[in-house]
Protein backbone atom coordinates (compact mmCIF):
# COMPACT_ATOMS: atom_id res chain seq x y z
CA UNK A 1 0.00 0.00 0.00
CA UNK A 2 2.49 2.71 0.98
CA UNK A 3 4.40 1.73 -2.29
CA UNK A 4 1.62 2.40 -4.42
CA UNK A 5 0.93 4.93 -2.83
CA UNK A 6 4.69 6.28 -3.47
CA UNK A 7 4.18 5.84 -7.17
CA UNK A 8 5.38 2.27 -7.51
CA UNK A 9 3.61 1.07 -10.51
CA UNK A 10 3.82 -2.29 -9.34
CA UNK A 11 2.37 -2.12 -6.51
CA UNK A 12 -0.63 -0.04 -8.39
CA UNK A 13 -1.29 -2.94 -10.52
CA UNK A 14 -1.63 -5.37 -7.47
CA UNK A 15 -3.65 -2.80 -5.79
CA UNK A 16 -6.16 -2.14 -8.82
CA UNK A 17 -6.79 -5.80 -8.74
CA UNK A 18 -7.86 -5.82 -5.75
CA UNK A 19 -10.20 -2.75 -5.98
CA UNK A 20 -11.46 -2.85 -9.38
CA UNK A 21 -14.13 -5.96 -9.16
CA UNK A 22 -15.27 -4.73 -5.58
CA UNK A 23 -15.97 -1.23 -6.96
CA UNK A 24 -17.20 -2.48 -10.16
CA UNK A 25 -19.97 -4.16 -8.15
CA UNK A 26 -20.51 -1.32 -6.40
CA UNK A 27 -20.76 1.58 -9.35
CA UNK A 28 -22.98 -1.22 -10.68
CA UNK A 29 -25.67 -1.65 -8.28
CA UNK A 30 -26.35 2.18 -7.76
CA UNK A 31 -25.37 3.63 -11.33
CA UNK A 32 -26.77 0.77 -13.64
CA UNK A 33 -26.39 1.48 -17.01
CA UNK A 34 -24.00 4.27 -15.98
CA UNK A 35 -22.02 2.07 -14.33
CA UNK A 36 -18.85 2.09 -16.42
CA UNK A 37 -18.56 5.94 -16.55
CA UNK A 38 -18.78 6.41 -12.38
CA UNK A 39 -16.49 3.08 -12.19
CA UNK A 40 -13.92 4.86 -14.39
CA UNK A 41 -13.98 8.37 -12.39
CA UNK A 42 -14.04 6.63 -9.35
CA UNK A 43 -10.95 4.61 -10.17
CA UNK A 44 -9.54 8.01 -11.58
CA UNK A 45 -10.12 9.74 -8.60
CA UNK A 46 -8.44 7.07 -5.95
CA UNK A 47 -5.41 6.21 -8.04
CA UNK A 48 -4.97 10.45 -8.59
CA UNK A 49 -5.59 10.69 -4.66
CA UNK A 50 -4.08 8.04 -3.08
CA UNK A 51 -0.72 9.66 -2.50
CA UNK A 52 -2.51 12.03 -0.13
CA UNK A 53 -4.18 9.81 1.94
CA UNK A 54 -3.05 9.82 5.04
CA UNK A 55 -4.18 6.60 6.23
CA UNK A 56 -3.44 3.79 4.08
CA UNK A 57 -6.46 1.14 6.44
CA UNK A 58 -9.29 4.39 5.45
CA UNK A 59 -8.24 3.12 1.95
CA UNK A 60 -11.26 0.69 1.77
CA UNK A 61 -13.52 3.14 3.44
CA UNK A 62 -12.39 6.27 1.52
CA UNK A 63 -12.82 4.42 -2.10
CA UNK A 64 -16.29 3.49 -1.29
CA UNK A 65 -17.22 6.42 -0.62
CA UNK A 66 -16.07 7.60 -4.01
CA UNK A 67 -18.00 5.33 -5.34
CA UNK A 68 -21.21 5.85 -4.60
CA UNK A 69 -20.69 9.07 -4.74
CA UNK A 70 -19.68 9.10 -8.46
CA UNK A 71 -22.62 6.31 -9.12
CA UNK A 72 -25.02 8.54 -7.09
CA UNK A 73 -24.02 11.38 -9.01
CA UNK A 74 -24.05 9.82 -12.75
CA UNK A 75 -27.35 8.17 -12.04
CA UNK A 76 -28.77 11.45 -10.77
CA UNK A 77 -27.59 13.52 -13.78
CA UNK A 78 -29.08 10.77 -16.20
CA UNK A 79 -32.72 11.00 -14.04
CA UNK A 80 -32.51 14.76 -14.89
CA UNK A 81 -31.75 14.79 -18.60
CA UNK A 82 -34.24 12.05 -18.87
CA UNK A 83 -36.81 15.21 -16.94
CA UNK A 84 -35.34 17.51 -19.25
CA UNK A 85 -35.89 15.72 -22.29
CA UNK A 86 -39.57 15.53 -21.01
CA UNK A 87 -39.89 12.28 -19.87
CA UNK A 88 -40.83 11.24 -16.60
CA UNK A 89 -38.04 10.53 -14.71
CA UNK A 90 -40.24 7.84 -12.79
CA UNK A 91 -41.28 6.14 -16.02
CA UNK A 92 -37.35 6.61 -17.56
CA UNK A 93 -35.99 5.08 -14.64
CA UNK A 94 -38.58 3.01 -12.94
CA UNK A 95 -39.78 -0.31 -14.43
CA UNK A 96 -43.05 -1.00 -14.23
CA UNK A 97 -44.53 -3.84 -12.54
CA UNK A 98 -45.11 -5.75 -15.52
CA UNK A 99 -41.73 -4.98 -16.93
CA UNK A 100 -40.51 -6.37 -14.06
CA UNK A 101 -42.45 -9.91 -14.62
CA UNK A 102 -40.85 -9.73 -18.23
CA UNK A 103 -37.25 -9.34 -16.81
CA UNK A 104 -36.48 -11.12 -13.67
CA UNK A 105 -33.16 -9.94 -13.02
CA UNK A 106 -31.65 -8.13 -10.26
CA UNK A 107 -31.14 -5.32 -12.65
CA UNK A 108 -34.56 -5.08 -13.28
CA UNK A 109 -35.51 -4.76 -9.74
CA UNK A 110 -32.70 -2.14 -9.16
CA UNK A 111 -33.98 0.51 -11.86
CA UNK A 112 -37.36 0.50 -9.84
CA UNK A 113 -35.37 2.28 -6.86
CA UNK A 114 -34.28 5.84 -6.88
CA UNK A 115 -30.41 6.05 -6.82
CA UNK A 116 -30.03 6.60 -3.22
CA UNK A 117 -32.05 4.27 -2.19
CA UNK A 118 -29.51 1.75 -4.25
CA UNK A 119 -26.49 3.73 -2.98
CA UNK A 120 -28.45 2.25 0.64
CA UNK A 121 -29.05 -1.15 -0.36
CA UNK A 122 -25.52 -1.45 -1.72
CA UNK A 123 -23.65 -0.37 1.57
CA UNK A 124 -26.35 -2.01 3.94
CA UNK A 125 -26.53 -5.23 1.93
CA UNK A 126 -24.17 -5.65 -0.74
CA UNK A 127 -21.30 -4.33 1.89
CA UNK A 128 -22.42 -4.86 5.48
CA UNK A 129 -22.20 -1.43 6.79
CA UNK A 130 -24.20 -0.43 10.14
CA UNK A 131 -27.15 1.70 9.67
CA UNK A 132 -24.90 4.19 11.36
CA UNK A 133 -22.22 3.64 8.78
CA UNK A 134 -24.57 4.19 5.97
CA UNK A 135 -25.50 7.49 7.21
CA UNK A 136 -22.49 8.76 7.92
CA UNK A 137 -21.38 7.99 4.61
CA UNK A 138 -24.13 9.28 2.92
CA UNK A 139 -24.18 12.59 4.81
CA UNK A 140 -28.22 11.65 5.80
CA UNK A 141 -30.16 10.65 8.99
CA UNK A 142 -30.42 7.65 10.38
CA UNK A 143 -33.90 7.22 10.22
CA UNK A 144 -33.43 8.17 6.37
CA UNK A 145 -31.61 5.32 6.18
CA UNK A 146 -34.00 2.86 7.30
CA UNK A 147 -36.64 3.77 5.67
CA UNK A 148 -34.95 4.03 2.08
CA UNK A 149 -33.78 0.47 2.58
CA UNK A 150 -36.84 -0.59 4.03
CA UNK A 151 -38.68 0.63 0.55
CA UNK A 152 -35.47 -1.12 -1.28
CA UNK A 153 -35.84 -4.75 0.48
CA UNK A 154 -39.64 -4.45 -0.55
CA UNK A 155 -38.80 -4.42 -4.26
CA UNK A 156 -36.59 -7.59 -4.15
CA UNK A 157 -39.59 -9.37 -1.61
CA UNK A 158 -41.78 -8.64 -4.13
CA UNK A 159 -39.61 -9.91 -7.13
CA UNK A 160 -38.75 -12.98 -5.46
CA UNK A 161 -41.49 -13.77 -1.96
CA UNK A 162 -39.43 -15.66 0.98
CA UNK B 1 -33.77 -17.05 -6.54
CA UNK B 2 -31.07 -18.16 -3.81
CA UNK B 3 -28.94 -15.62 -2.46
CA UNK B 4 -26.32 -16.59 -4.42
CA UNK B 5 -27.71 -16.41 -8.09
CA UNK B 6 -28.87 -13.18 -6.95
CA UNK B 7 -25.15 -12.37 -5.90
CA UNK B 8 -23.85 -13.87 -9.06
CA UNK B 9 -26.73 -11.51 -11.11
CA UNK B 10 -25.57 -8.49 -9.60
CA UNK B 11 -24.64 -5.40 -12.21
CA UNK B 12 -21.30 -4.74 -12.74
CA UNK B 13 -19.45 -1.98 -14.54
CA UNK B 14 -17.02 -3.28 -16.78
CA UNK B 15 -13.76 -1.92 -16.27
CA UNK B 16 -11.19 -2.87 -19.03
CA UNK B 17 -7.16 -3.23 -18.72
CA UNK B 18 -7.73 0.60 -20.71
CA UNK B 19 -9.50 1.82 -18.28
CA UNK B 20 -7.39 0.37 -15.61
CA UNK B 21 -4.27 1.57 -17.07
CA UNK B 22 -5.76 5.03 -17.68
CA UNK B 23 -6.90 5.43 -13.62
CA UNK B 24 -3.02 4.05 -12.97
CA UNK B 25 -1.55 6.74 -14.78
CA UNK B 26 -3.46 9.76 -13.29
CA UNK B 27 -1.60 8.16 -9.97
CA UNK B 28 2.27 8.26 -11.28
CA UNK B 29 3.24 11.93 -10.85
CA UNK B 30 4.08 13.26 -14.74
CA UNK B 31 3.35 10.42 -16.61
CA UNK B 32 3.10 11.04 -20.48
CA UNK B 33 0.00 9.42 -21.31
CA UNK B 34 -1.53 8.11 -24.44
CA UNK B 35 -4.41 5.94 -26.08
CA UNK B 36 -5.11 5.26 -29.88
CA UNK B 37 -7.67 2.83 -31.34
CA UNK B 38 -6.16 0.68 -34.35
CA UNK B 39 -7.92 -1.37 -36.67
CA UNK B 40 -7.22 -4.58 -35.86
CA UNK B 41 -8.40 -7.29 -33.51
CA UNK B 42 -7.04 -7.53 -30.43
CA UNK B 43 -5.38 -11.21 -30.75
CA UNK B 44 -3.56 -9.18 -33.72
CA UNK B 45 -2.40 -6.31 -31.57
CA UNK B 46 -1.15 -8.16 -28.73
CA UNK B 47 0.67 -10.41 -30.30
CA UNK B 48 2.98 -7.56 -31.02
CA UNK B 49 2.47 -5.15 -28.50
CA UNK B 50 2.52 -7.63 -25.78
CA UNK B 51 5.80 -9.49 -27.37
CA UNK B 52 8.19 -7.93 -25.01
CA UNK B 53 10.81 -9.43 -26.57
CA UNK B 54 10.22 -9.52 -30.20
CA UNK B 55 7.74 -6.95 -31.08
CA UNK B 56 8.24 -3.77 -28.21
CA UNK B 57 11.78 -2.95 -29.81
CA UNK B 58 9.97 -2.69 -33.17
CA UNK B 59 8.01 0.58 -31.85
CA UNK B 60 9.21 1.56 -28.74
CA UNK B 61 11.52 4.56 -28.62
CA UNK B 62 13.53 3.69 -25.40
CA UNK B 63 14.28 0.28 -26.39
CA UNK B 64 16.85 -1.26 -28.83
CA UNK B 65 16.44 -4.99 -27.43
CA UNK B 66 14.88 -6.48 -24.08
CA UNK B 67 14.93 -10.01 -22.64
CA UNK B 68 12.98 -12.09 -20.32
CA UNK B 69 15.89 -13.24 -17.57
CA UNK B 70 12.63 -14.54 -15.20
CA UNK B 71 9.67 -15.57 -15.18
CA UNK B 72 7.04 -16.38 -12.26
CA UNK B 73 3.42 -16.51 -13.48
CA UNK B 74 2.21 -12.62 -14.22
CA UNK B 75 5.82 -11.55 -12.69
CA UNK B 76 8.83 -10.61 -14.80
CA UNK B 77 12.38 -9.84 -14.75
CA UNK B 78 13.37 -8.21 -17.85
CA UNK B 79 16.65 -6.47 -19.07
CA UNK B 80 16.57 -3.94 -21.80
CA UNK B 81 19.30 -2.08 -23.59
CA UNK B 82 18.29 1.15 -25.11
CA UNK B 83 19.39 3.31 -29.02
CA UNK B 84 22.52 4.57 -27.20
CA UNK B 85 23.72 1.40 -25.74
CA UNK B 86 22.64 1.83 -21.99
CA UNK B 87 21.01 -1.16 -20.32
CA UNK B 88 18.43 -1.26 -17.58
CA UNK B 89 16.41 -3.96 -15.53
CA UNK B 90 13.31 -4.03 -15.19
CA UNK B 91 10.32 -5.98 -12.99
CA UNK B 92 7.27 -6.39 -14.70
CA UNK B 93 3.62 -7.88 -14.26
CA UNK B 94 2.42 -8.87 -17.57
CA UNK B 95 -0.62 -10.92 -18.91
CA UNK B 96 -2.67 -10.84 -21.68
CA UNK B 97 -3.84 -7.11 -22.51
CA UNK B 98 -1.81 -5.70 -19.40
CA UNK B 99 1.77 -5.09 -18.86
CA UNK B 100 3.51 -2.64 -15.98
CA UNK B 101 6.92 -2.21 -15.37
CA UNK B 102 9.28 -0.39 -13.25
CA UNK B 103 13.29 -0.58 -13.49
CA UNK B 104 15.43 -1.82 -10.29
CA UNK B 105 16.33 1.91 -9.85
CA UNK B 106 12.68 2.78 -9.23
CA UNK B 107 13.13 5.83 -11.93
CA UNK B 108 11.52 4.47 -14.79
CA UNK B 109 7.94 3.39 -15.16
CA UNK B 110 5.91 1.90 -17.82
CA UNK B 111 2.46 0.75 -18.45
CA UNK B 112 0.76 -0.95 -21.83
CA UNK B 113 -2.77 -1.96 -22.00
CA UNK B 114 -5.10 -2.93 -24.78
CA UNK B 115 -8.78 -3.92 -24.69
CA UNK B 116 -10.98 -4.85 -27.54
CA UNK B 117 -12.97 -1.83 -29.17
CA UNK B 118 -15.64 -3.86 -30.98
CA UNK B 119 -16.22 -3.98 -34.80
CA UNK B 120 -12.33 -5.71 -35.15
CA UNK B 121 -10.62 -2.60 -33.51
CA UNK B 122 -8.72 -2.47 -30.69
CA UNK B 123 -7.94 0.83 -27.84
CA UNK B 124 -4.38 0.92 -26.80
CA UNK B 125 -2.99 2.62 -23.93
CA UNK B 126 0.57 3.75 -23.30
CA UNK B 127 2.63 5.39 -20.18
CA UNK B 128 5.46 6.38 -19.15
CA UNK B 129 7.29 8.20 -16.21
CA UNK B 130 10.25 9.10 -14.80
CA UNK B 131 10.52 10.14 -11.30
CA UNK B 132 13.87 12.25 -11.87
CA UNK B 133 13.47 15.24 -14.09
CA UNK B 134 9.77 14.09 -14.68
CA UNK B 135 8.26 17.75 -14.78
CA UNK B 136 11.20 18.53 -17.60
CA UNK B 137 11.10 15.50 -19.35
CA UNK B 138 7.27 14.69 -19.55
CA UNK B 139 6.46 17.06 -22.89
CA UNK B 140 9.36 15.10 -24.49
CA UNK B 141 7.57 11.73 -23.16
CA UNK B 142 4.08 12.86 -24.31
CA UNK B 143 5.46 12.88 -28.07
CA UNK B 144 7.73 9.71 -27.39
CA UNK B 145 4.26 7.50 -26.30
CA UNK B 146 2.07 9.18 -29.17
CA UNK B 147 4.88 8.24 -31.16
CA UNK B 148 5.01 4.44 -30.34
CA UNK B 149 1.79 4.16 -30.51
CA UNK B 150 1.73 5.55 -34.10
CA UNK B 151 4.54 3.13 -34.95
CA UNK B 152 2.24 0.35 -33.14
CA UNK B 153 -0.62 1.23 -34.96
CA UNK B 154 1.36 1.00 -38.34
CA UNK B 155 2.69 -2.63 -37.47
CA UNK B 156 -0.58 -3.74 -36.71
CA UNK B 157 -3.10 -1.81 -39.69
CA UNK B 158 -0.12 -3.31 -42.18
CA UNK B 159 -1.10 -6.70 -42.19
Amino acid sequence: MLAAQRGDVLAMSLLMDRLAPWLARICGGIALEHADDAAQETLVQVFRDLRDLREPEALRGWARRIAVRESVRHAQRAREQATRAGGDAAEVLRAPPGDLALAPDVRAVLAQLAPEQRAILVLRDLEGLSEEEAAAQLGVARGTVKSRLSRAREAFARRWPA
Amino acid sequence: MSEAQRTERWPSARIDAVVRLRALAAGVRNAAYAERVIAAPFDAVWAIYGDLERGVPRFEWSVRSLAITRRDGEALEIESSGPLGSSAQFRAIWRPGWCVMRDLRGIGQIGMAAAPEGEGRTRVAHFEGSRRLGALLRPFLQRRVEGDLARLAALCEVR
